[in-house]
């Protein structure tokens, strides 16, 4: 029996959610991107993968219907996760992943140590960051999935709105999109695999646990709650072992390496299409 | 009504309350009589009433009975009544005065049965030779339509000519219907050759398209005028902290 090292952080349905968002994300971004790069030779040589131009579109119509039923059922999960007894309190605990006043002064108080002028904030068990990247998610897919709907079904679509109002969908529908790629490929990823807290990868989202060591220094308020609750003996969870370990890193950077070849490919070659 | 008035010395409050209820009775009932009345009255002039509503044969005295037209076709026909409010053709004015004196040339261009008349050289020239802009869309690009697959064979009717398939009136029908089978006025008033969003002409000619492009332009350059330095920043400094130093979970 490996010893109890690490704190139980995510359950197993909200890392099959996390996955599912995964998968989804990156089969989204690249046949998306196929399509508005299938001038370019990059392009149609990502439509190859996924069967050519129109294929790239019937498996992005249909990966986005299952984002969007992923999210509805998501929505269904919060519910059930509310507690109704101590309804209005229970949303503004620490336990809550709502925006809270205490992460605005967190965020400002955070970028002053940044700079050497204040000490690093006592984070809770969720950081602004990680909150803004969950609430991203909301805004992302409420808006690519109307758009897409829109631009998917145009024949029932202008029948509510104008037709022309298709030209601002599909401009909403692109700029949202880079919006979502370019942050994920970027900010997200670094925040999880570059900075040396998490360097190689944080594996909180795979193993469903944090190191309490690690964890002690980043979110201290988190842990001493805990331990002042008396919930950390049952919060702890042995390390994963070596061969999962190696699962998660290799599944994790194949994610990294994908999205980076989205990235560095679709800024190359975006001076060479037709917007 | 006898009965209840020789009650009445024994519970003058309840009997009170008999005549009221029995009032209330009476009154129902020459209600529902004045009702049934007003109904049978209004049988035969519903009857007229539904007869006007009859489909009429002639097309042309159908027109006149069922349609007020203003005389302007974008105007009226081509929309579908519920949707009048919402089905406009940006870079298309209308009102009194939709055109300005400076755009008399196109004004008459638009109108036109060969829409390319007395245009000198026209025999050699090829449509991007002036139309170049508009090449460079979705449907072009990307469904490798050429000009003549929607605007037709020369000669080339204007987009408002009346005839023309391409004018809104029929464009769903007689243009889009080709491959968008089911297409409708509303869908129509897609703008295939999509202007530049970014564009300060396409203030005046596309406004929605416009601020709404910006609109998410900036929000996203904000997003990223944050998100960016505050990630390189909090990388820097996390490389300075020294608790985090002495690796291992046993050291604690």
């Amino acid at each position: 029996m490996r010893p109890k090292t690490r704190i139980r952080r995510f359950t197993p349905l909200q890392r099959l959610f996390h996955l599912c968002l995964l998968l989804s994300f990156l089969t989204q971004g690249s046949t998306g991107l196929a399509r508005l790069y299938i001038e370019t030779s990059w392009g149609q040589g990502l439509a190859w993968v996924f069967g050519g131009y129109e294929t790239c579109r019937t498996i992005h119509i249909y990966v986005g219907i299952f984002l969007i039923f992923l999210f509805l059922t998501h929505i269904l999960y919060l519910f059930s996760k509310i507690k109704w007894k101590e309804f209005p309190r229970c949303l503004f605990t620490p336990d809550s992943i709502l925006l809270q006043p205490k992460d605005i002064k967190d965020l400002i108080q955070h970028m002053l140590w940044f700079i050497g002028r204040a000490e690093a904030p006592r984070f809770d068990r969720w950081g602004y960051w990680e909150k803004f990247d969950y609430w991203a998610v909301f805004w992302g897919i409420s808006v690519l999935g109307i758009t897409g709907l829109l631009l998917a079904y145009s024949l029932i679509a202008t029948r509510i709105i104008p037709g022309w109002g298709l030209n601002i969908a599909l401009w909403v529908h692109r700029i949202e999109a880079i919006l979502a790629m370019v942050h994920v490929f970027t900010i997200h990823f670094f925040i999880a695999h570059l900075r040396r807290h998490n360097f190689p990868m944080d594996r909180a989202m795979f193993e469903g646990s944090v190191s309490l060591h690690h964890t002690r220094n980043e979110k201290p308020a988190w842990v001493e709650r805990l331990e002042q609750e008396g919930k950390m003996e049952n919060a702890l969870v042995p390390e994963a072992g070596a061969g999962r370990r190696a699962l998660f890193l290799l599944f994790g950077y194949c994610a990294v390496a994908i999205g980076v070849f989205l990235l560095i490919g679709g800024m190359v070659n975006s001076p060479y299409i037709t917007w | 009504m006898v009965d209840e008035i020789t009650a009445a010395p024994r519970n003058a409050s309840m009997a009170m309350a008999d005549l009221t209820a029995s009032q209330l009775r009476g009154c129902m009932r020459s209600l529902l009589g004045i009702l049934s009345l007003l109904l049978i009255l209004m049988t035969p002039l519903a009857e007229s009433a539904w007869a006007q509503g009859e489909e009429v044969a002639s097309a042309i005295r159908r027109y006149r009975e069922h349609e007020v037209s203003t005389g302007y076709y974008e105007e009226y026909e081509v929309k579908p009544r519920r949707m009048l409010p919402l089905v406009e053709i940006p870079g298309v004015r209308r009102g009194l005065f939709p055109y300005s004196p400076s755009a008399a040339k196109v004004r008459i261009r638009t109108r036109l049965a060969d829409s390319h008349q007395s245009i000198r050289f026209y025999e050699r020239a090829r449509c991007e030779k002036c139309h170049i802009e508009q090449t460079r869309d979705i449907h072009t690009v990307r469904a490798n339509l050429t000009c003549r697959q929607c605007h037709g064979g020369e000669p080339i009717a204007s987009i408002d000519h009346y005839y023309s398939p391409m004018n809104p009136i029929r464009r769903h029908a007689y243009v889009c219907a080709k491959c968008h089978e089911g297409s409708s006025a509303s869908f129509a008033s897609y703008v295939v050759h999509t202007p530049n969003p970014a564009d300060m002409d396409t203030r005046k000619s596309f406004p929605a398209l416009f601020y709404v492009f910006w609109g998410m332009v900036s929000m996203t350059i904000g997003t990223f005028l944050f998100a960016l330095p505050h990630a390189a920043l909090w990388g820097v400094r996390e490389l300075f902290i020294k608790e985090e130093k002495a690796e291992g979970e046993t050291k604690d």
